[in-house]
């Protein structure tokens, strides 16, 4: 378990402030946030490097606050691996296990190395390994002396995609195997969707926004956030009550749009639209049919493996759209083509 | 001018595929070459000068050889102290910041910009008799004037610069990270500076400490007024030439420089970093 109690940590001209966040024994939390948000210090000062000014650090139900880094059984990868140079892969591996008897240290290297494909790298030099080699080695090092809390700082953030795909899911078999409670920090919501259980947000040093990888994608309480983790459109603009009741109907204009929603509070805010929320056709025929609908010129098409973004231009405000691949080609979607565009009053989320 | 003809077509017949023929790259050559000849031209001149018996006789004169164990023996003594106490200030001064750090740093390397026999009377007033700290030294039983000591506290004086200025340039290339990571799989911060930054620096160390060792062989102006006797080759040689001239002096001349040589081999075969830029 790791829990961060208003922690504050001073960096230079930098600080960390009122940080609390919580994974459960067991449990996979992400860190993300801009460059320069202050995640790589957290970890730092979870694994003991950097002092606190304020706070607690608990791990495994210890308060280690003031505890040096080699007494909070910690392990640490960083984005760019820092292997010793001056050790083979075997030596690096086993690192932190001179302290075993000669077997015990070479049956856990084997062991590792077998469940990352190291075997044939043992007696190598570190030096002149891919990226994708070298985080494989920097993950069984620190996994070694068998932590029960592991720090990922952007572990997939200097490979390929392709080994960024293979390494996620060989991180979330260990995380499962090993059972260690894991803290990664990375800029992509991609690894918080597809990894995390927790993901908190974090900007200019402070936490934004802590939940489920769902809710905070779902329900993004700032525009900083929607934003950042790229839930889809952010469109600013006024709510104007048109029902009753607490949680009453509402018309929200932006620019040219003028969209039925769903409000809690009138005046100023932000709206959120989730690409996959928006429909796009030729004719609008879904049913049950939604509230709103509006014509749109597509601008630019993203053809993914399976999902397409298509860039529209509704009245001179920009949205975006997910469609499937081949409904995209189905529909010929092109820039410069008008389609139909329709959403519910419900999927829109008012921040 | 046959000289500069010579070099001139040194510089045509070696320069570089990339290095084209133009009167830039002419004056380049020109210059580097003046140079160099300038370095090697007197050593060559002082080893062609010594016949092979003379440095027979020069091997077997029991006083020059004390002298240069004298000074093997004072200039390594330097050398460890340099290293033992410059590599703390060095790790310092590389990953520690702290108030002043520049003022440190400036301090250490002044001996440097000291001349030699100012330094020597530094030596003398911090060390001497006269001085405080001198006299609690020498009622521990340290003399420095005209005592071996005094020999290892001038030449500490000057190589104690070029064993912090490498450690520090050393330390620096070493990425702090690898002692985090190392923490993290259990070292102590010693353990993780001995396992993970020491043998990572240790080369450049090493070259620097090797540097300073032929620094303190070839010491003399401080070491002439805090300790003439007992004689370390330097200032042998130096009574030899004043005393008997030229010829008495030369053959312990090669000897010393013969010894500067090897340590300069030695230096360039431990170079952290040599790259050859293709």
């Amino acid at each position: 378990m790791i829990r961060l109690e208003e922690v504050r940590v001073r960096l230079g001209g930098f600080v960390l402030e009122d940080v609390s966040l919580a994974v459960p024994a067991g449990g996979y939390g992400l860190i993300i946030g801009p460059t320069g948000s202050g995640k790589t210090t957290l970890l730092e000062a979870i694994a003991g490097h950097e002092p606190l000014e304020r706070g607690r650090i608990i791990l495994r139900d210890q308060n280690v606050t003031r505890a040096s880094p080699e007494s909070r059984r910690v392990g640490f990868v960083y984005q760019h691996y820092h292997l010793f140079p001056h050790l083979t892969v075997e030596e690096n591996i086993g690192y932190g296990l001179r302290h075993a008897t000669v077997a015990a240290r070479a049956e856990r290297v084997a062991e590792l190395a077998d469940s990352l494909g190291l075997i044939p790298l043992l007696p190598r030099s570190v030096r002149g390994l891919s990226g994708g080699e070298q985080q494989r080695i920097a993950l069984a090092r620190a996994l070694a002396p068998r932590p029960t809390i592991l720090l990922l700082d952007e572990p997939f953030a200097a490979v390929d995609p392709a080994t960024r795909r293979v390494l996620r899911r060989e991180l979330r078999t260990l995380h499962e195997r090993e059972g260690i409670t894991t803290l990664q920090v990375t800029h992509d919501f991609e690894d918080a969707m597809r990894l995390g259980d927790v993901v908190a947000v974090l900007a200019d040093g402070r936490i934004a926004q802590a939940g489920t990888p769902e809710s905070v994608f779902r329900y993004p309480n700032s525009a900083f956030v929607a934003e950042f983790i790229g839930t889809g459109t952010v469109l600013r603009g006024t709510v104007e009550r048109s029902g009753p009741g607490a949680r009453f109907a509402a018309r929200f204009r932006s620019n040219g749009l003028d969209l039925e929603v769903v409000a809690e509070r009138e005046g100023a805010a932000y709206a959120v639209i989730r690409p996959a929320d928006l429909l796009v056709s030729r004719t609008i025929t879904q049913a049950p049919a939604p509230r709103n609908r509006f014509d749109a010129t597509v601008t630019r098409v993203e053809r993914g493996s399976a999902v397409a973004l298509v860039h529209l231009d509704a009245g001179g405000t920009a949205l975006l759209a997910a469609v499937m691949t081949t409904t995209a080609e189905e529909l010929e979607l092109a820039p410069g083509e008008r389609v139909a565009v329709a959403i519910k009053a419900t999927a829109i989320h008012l921040i | 001018m046959p000289i500069a003809y010579c070099l001139l077509s040194l510089a045509c017949t070696f320069s570089p595929m990339h290095l084209r023929t133009t009167p830039w790259s002419l004056a380049l050559w020109l210059l580097a070459a003046l140079l160099v000849l300038f370095v090697a031209g007197p050593l060559l001149r002082l080893l062609l000068q010594a016949s092979p018996a003379s440095l027979g006789t020069a091997l077997r004169d029991p006083e020059l050889i004390a002298s240069i164990w004298l000074t093997i023996l004072t200039a390594t003594s330097a050398t460890a102290l340099s290293v033992l106490l410059g590599i703390p200030l060095a790790y310092l001064l590389a990953r520690v910041p702290f108030p002043g750090r520049r003022i440190i740093a400036g301090i250490v390397e002044l001996p440097v910009v000291v001349p030699h026999p100012v330094a020597g009377i530094a030596l003398l007033l911090f060390l001497g008799r006269q001085s405080p700290i001198g006299q609690g030294l020498g009622a521990l039983g340290l003399e420095f004037v005209n005592r071996v000591p005094g020999i290892v506290a001038g030449m500490l004086f000057v190589s104690a610069p070029i064993v912090v200025s490498a450690a520090r340039e050393a330390f620096h290339s070493v990425d702090p990270k690898l002692e985090r990571v190392a923490r993290t799989l259990g070292d102590t911060g010693w353990k993780a500076f001995r396992h993970v930054t020491l043998p990572l620096a240790g080369r450049g160390i090493l070259a620097g400490a090797v540097l300073a060792w032929a620094r303190s062989v070839s010491e003399f102006g401080s070491i002439v007024i805090l300790t003439y006797n007992p004689k370390v080759a330097s200032i042998l040689i130096y009574d030899r030439f004043t005393l008997f001239g030229l010829p008495a002096a030369v053959p312990a001349a090669v000897v010393l420089l013969l010894i500067a040589l090897a340590v300069f081999t030695l230096v360039q075969l431990l170079a952290p970093g040599r790259v050859e830029h293709r």
